[in-house]
């Protein structure tokens, strides 16, 4: 007979899960924390909100899965500041993005997902990145002269003399969106959008 | 140190070049032309997933997918040395090539679904790159060929107080890979020596990172322009002329918005901000409009720059 275990049976079961995730490059590292604090000392985030990456290492251990719930994490910088100076070989910095990995399995934090809609879209469609269409109210009203650059763009690269053009050719473009749409990326953005736009 | 290749490179093009900064690919062209590397760019190449995968949209295998094709292509071109512009694409891919070589799991993963869906030719095998051997950043390049900058230099720049700041996803991500230091930065301080000037080292937030942020500068703005509010008061204590960076990420975060965050600050912030490879081209007589691309920058490049003046024979 099985029994359901309990998170509180063998919290470390959560750590496990993260050692395993495909993003972890760093092995068993989130089990050599000692908690020193050097990553929350020198993160921004942690800086400037109440982002706390020590914290999250302590809850990880403590097997608290609701951390993905918790907004704060959506703080991080990805600047691997805490990756680069912990000295046991901890990546704060991968948990992080592992965890919001799980949450977004979980459809949590698709709120947040839906403002990128934009790059994914650039992607899947022209084989290219771009900011988001979404944001150039932003920064057409917080960088003075930038619109005005952006619709000169193909004269500026024409003077450079940039060789190959700026967009992929349509095979290119072509395989790049099987790529995308074997690795289930498609479906996850049609499910995130569904999911915006219904509450909308 | 690291091999550092100066033949069979593979430019990486960058998103964020062609589209914000496009005298940073002008300028890395005529800097590896005058310095003799073997180079090429591929239209066959796509760019790194970085500000998807940073904004948590593309999972690691939507992303090593995508590099595998990329690596793919490389190798084809028999140009296995990828050589990234922006310190996303160089973490990004370097990360890639860890992983699939590394776990089989995903690399297997990925070969599958290749084969199931027409795309065999596409498929990775085990070690077909190496992360160190094959996998570099513009300056790591520079680097290589450090001792032949001074041959080509025409302008004389040392009369600007020169301050740089090194893109955290070159430093900190592969920190056994990194050139020049980690802790205390130097690589681009150890370039510019190269074209006779001196930056001023170590500053305040040196090492800290320009507040970008990813999807901190869209969503959460006032987070992101805080923390690069610290940056630009260390700089602007040290008044500082010209900044120079390497990742096109920072090369926004700092241009596009001086202006506003010096009105946050309620402080005029006055530093030109520019590309390593930009700097270099500069003072190897690139020109401002064909080579640098000053038109892409807010603020701009005149500004501070006003006259240039040959370097004494």
């Amino acid at each position: 007979m099985t029994t359901q275990q309990k998170i509180s049976d063998s919290p470390i079961d959560f750590a496990e899960q993260i050692i395993q995730d495909v993003k972890n490059s760093k092995e068993d590292g989130v089990l050599k924390c000692v908690q020193c604090g050097m990553c929350t000392s020198t993160c921004p985030a942690a800086r400037h909100s109440d982002y706390n990456p020590r914290e999250i290492i302590e809850r990880v251990l403590d097997g608290d899965e609701s951390i993905i719930e918790d907004d704060n994490i959506w703080n991080c910088f990805y600047c691997y500041t805490c990756h680069s100076v912990c000295p046991v070989g901890n990546s704060v910095c991968e948990v992080n993005q592992i965890l919001k990995q799980f949450a977004i399995a979980h459809e949590i934090g698709y709120e947040k997902l839906y403002e990128y809609m934009g790059f994914a879209d650039s992607y899947f469609t022209a084989a290219i990145g771009a900011i988001p269409e979404i944001f150039f109210e932003d920064i057409d009203r917080d960088v003075p002269g930038w619109w005005d650059f952006r619709q000169h763009l193909d004269e500026i690269r024409d003077e450079l003399e940039l060789d190959p053009p700026l967009m992929p050719p349509n095979d290119v473009i072509d395989e790049v969106s099987t790529i995308l749409t074997i690795t289930g990326f498609k479906d996850k953005i049609e499910r995130i959008r569904d999911s915006q736009e219904v509450e909308q | 140190m690291k091999q550092v290749p100066e033949k069979d490179i593979l430019l990486f093009r960058s998103c964020l070049v062609s589209v914000e900064y496009p005298g940073v690919e002008a300028s890395t062209k005529f800097v590896f032309d005058k310095l003799g590397i073997d180079y090429s760019i591929s239209e066959k190449q796509t760019c790194c997933t970085g500000l998807g995968h940073y904004s948590d949209v593309f999972s690691q295998l939507d992303t090593s997918a995508i590099g595998a094709r990329n690596f793919k292509i490389a190798r084809e071109l028999g140009r296995p040395n990828l050589v990234m512009m922006c310190a996303t694409c160089y973490a990004i891919n370097k990360k890639s090539v860890k992983l699939l070589n590394k776990k089989d799991d995903l690399r297997e993963e990925i070969n599958q679904l290749f084969d199931e869906n027409g795309l065999s030719h596409l498929k990775y095998e085990k070690d077909d790159l190496k992360p160190t051997e094959n996998i570099f950043h513009v300056v790591d390049i520079l680097y290589g060929k450090k001792d032949e900058i001074k041959d080509h230099i025409k302008y004389d720049l040392s009369d600007y107080t020169i301050a740089t700041h090194h893109g955290c996803h070159y430093c900190k991500v592969h920190y056994e890979d990194t050139i020049g230091g980690v802790r205390d930065p130097n690589i681009i301080d150890e370039l510019i020596e190269e074209c006779g000037c001196k930056t001023i080292g170590w500053y305040d937030h040196k090492r800290a990172t320009c507040g970008t942020g990813f999807r901190q500068r869209y969503s959460n703005p006032d987070l992101s322009f805080t923390a690069t509010a610290d940056k630009m008061n260390a700089i602007a204590d040290e008044d500082v002329d010209i900044l120079v960076h390497l990742c096109p990420n920072c090369h926004i975060q700092f241009d596009r918005y001086q202006h506003l965050i010096g009105e946050r600050e309620e402080r005029k912030f006055r530093a030109i901000h520019l590309n390593i490879a930009q700097f270099i081209a500069l003072a190897m007589g690139g020109d401002l409009d064909k080579v640098i691309g000053q038109k892409a920058h807010t603020v701009p490049i005149d500004s501070v720059i006003k006259e240039l003046k040959e370097v004494e024979k």
